[in-house]
């Protein structure tokens, strides 16, 4: 990697690596933020101060110190001020320098800041209309699927309550991406949020991987065009638990996991929305049992978004109006999408079965699928 | 206690026109577009009975009907169809923020049509007018003209939205700078 420096009046190329900069510094002073002088060796103290900047979220923060932040650069090859997106509402410049102080703040290891870069890029992507999803009413956050051998080297969960509550480290990186949207996005509950409840995933983010091992379906990030490590984002309303303790061939859940998700509440359903996915997380016990009967990812979808469907009657009026105005009766049912293939299938929980996860999505959002890059080599 | 330096976390832009641009002035002669949205009846009913207004002014009124879908090819489509009825229009009425995301849309179509140079003014409901104040603020022009509405209004019924509508004209025209006086000279 070469790129033209100006060191006063001469201008010269130089190779230059992230690795040379540690946390002592460098020459050449990549770091382009404003420092601000606070207490940095007490993290509540520090907490508070940041708090009332408007910087956090109330959980405690770890002091994004110069030298923090260069050592979390430094063991990544990347220029601090590369512009990896901007992100609405705000339009800031999302830089690999503001997503590396970011991560010092929420405890994130340095090892994640590709799959962080890579989110954050999918996030910022106009398709994803994170503009619409950080300014509205709804409860909606950008959930994190992660696909590949990453998974193993950022200790992902994928098994037993991958949703949260799982012991590991990799919750912070979840709360670094939601740093981002807080700090560089702009999205502040009340002023450029107008999110009437919010959710306790704005806090850590919904990040978890997929049980690619114990899937009987190809990884969810492959089937999207993009092989190994991966992340997807999606923009999701919550999780919502489907029980089934009496099916026991593939349909019967799948019907059971289709009709659950029905609800004229949904955003699926809604005239205010155009269009919506519709995440379902379903564990390996049950992936093995429905793979086993149903072969056909395209008919697990089929059948899922079949049983979505409301009986139109059972609308309010007003809404039945508004939805049949928009073309969305189909032989006088909704549907919580417009079509099957809007149905998104992933494997990952624990091995008790019993439970699946919808994920009724915001609308207008496009699932964006992105390659976890690491940076370029030394040298 | 150890006071040291930390680097900002956050990447607000720090750019912003704080003037409302041109005003709307005399309406005789000219284009007054109306943007509308597939939520809110309410905003329908209000841009029918303004537009009536106008058009006894000697405007001609235009309404160009947001689609709340923005990505993929609908959104390439509502962007090129946006751009084009900005085109075609002399006064840009941009509504209705009253809600979340609706706010964040009419503000950011409205700071379009203000890029463009057109006397614009967006049009909320009183929850929402913070909302609108501070993304108009973050997309870099806080003097985005902004007329503000009672709450609730889409809960209303047609007779009770036409009674807003005409208690609310005045100040309509003073946002968008008309001059009430001068309108209704020109109705005469």
């Amino acid at each position: 990697m070469s790129r033209s420096i100006s060191q006063g009046a001469v201008k010269q190329e130089k190779v230059v690596n992230l690795r040379d900069c540690g946390p002592e510094g460098c020459d050449i002073d990549w770091l382009s933020s404003q420092k601000h002088e606070v207490e940095v060796d007490d993290v509540m103290a520090f907490t508070e101060e940041a708090t009332a900047r408007g910087w956090g979220d109330g959980l405690p923060l770890i002091p994004p110190t110069e030298a923090r932040v260069r050592q979390f650069l430094s063991k990544n090859n990347r220029y601090a001020d590369e512009v990896i997106c901007t992100l609405p509402p705000a339009d800031g410049e999302c830089t690999v320098e503001k997503i590396a102080i970011n991560a010092v703040m929420a405890g994130a290891s340095a090892e994640s800041l590709p799959l962080l870069i890579a989110a954050l890029e999918a996030m910022g992507d106009p398709d994803f209309e994170l503009f619409g999803l950080n300014t509205t009413t709804a409860p909606v956050l950008p959930l994190t699927v992660v696909n590949g051998p990453v998974r193993e080297r950022l200790d992902i969960p994928y098994r037993h309550g991958c949703l949260g509550g799982a012991r590991t480290q990799a919750v912070a990186i979840g709360r670094a991406l939601r740093l981002v949207i807080r700090n560089v996005a702009g999205q502040e509950a009340n002023v450029t949020s107008q999110t009437t409840f919010g959710s306790p995933g704005r806090i850590g983010g919904i990040l978890f991987g997929e049980w690619e091992e114990r899937s009987p379906w190809a990884p969810f990030a492959e089937r999207r065009g993009v092989q190994g490590d991966a992340v997807s984002v999606y923009g999701t309303m919550g999780t919502m638990n489907i029980i089934d303790t009496t099916s026991t061939r593939g349909p019967e859940f799948l019907e059971m996991i289709g009709k659950s998700l029905g609800y004229p509440g949904a955003n699926g359903y809604s005239p205010a929305m155009p269009f919506a996915e519709m995440m379902v997380a379903i564990n390996p016990v049950w992936a093995e049992i429905i793979h086993r009967d149903v072969p056909s990812l395209e008919d697990v979808q089929e059948i899922i978004w079949t049983n979505t469907g409301i009986d139109a009657d059972r609308l309010l009026p007003k809404h039945r109006e508004q939805l049949e105005a928009q073309d969305r009766i189909i032989g006088g049912r909704a549907y919580v999408s417009v079509e099957p293939k809007d149905v998104l299938i992933v494997c990952c929980g624990g091995t008790g079965g019993l439970h699946a996860t919808g994920f009724h999505s915001f609308g207008s959002c496009i699932t964006q699928t992105r390659a976890i890059v690491p940076g370029p080599q030394e040298g | 206690m150890a006071i040291g330096s930390v680097l900002d976390p956050t990447a607000l832009r720090a750019d912003d026109i704080t003037s409302p641009g041109p005003e709307a002035g005399p309406l005789a002669g000219k284009t007054v577009g109306f943007r509308l949205d597939e939520i809110w009846r309410a905003w329908d009913w209000m841009a029918e009975i303004w537009g009536e207004e106008f058009r006894k002014a000697g405007a001609e009124v235009k309404m160009w009907r947001s689609h709340q879908g923005r990505t993929g090819a609908a959104g390439e489509r509502v962007a090129a169809e946006l751009d084009a009825f900005l085109e075609s229009i002399d006064i840009a009425v941009v509504g209705l923020a009253n809600c979340g995301s609706c706010t964040g849309w009419t503000v950011r179509d409205a700071l379009a049509a203000a890029e463009k140079g057109l006397p614009t003014t967006a049009v909320c409901t009183e929850v929402f007018e913070e909302l609108a104040h501070n993304l108009a603020r973050r997309g870099g022009r806080s003097g985005l003209r902004l007329h503000v509405l009672p709450y609730p209004l889409n809960e209303k019924e047609h007779d009770e939205v036409a009674a807003v509508a005409r208690a609310h004209f005045d100040g309509l025209l003073d946002a968008m700078g008309v001059g009430a006086a001068a309108l209704k000279e020109a109705a005469v």
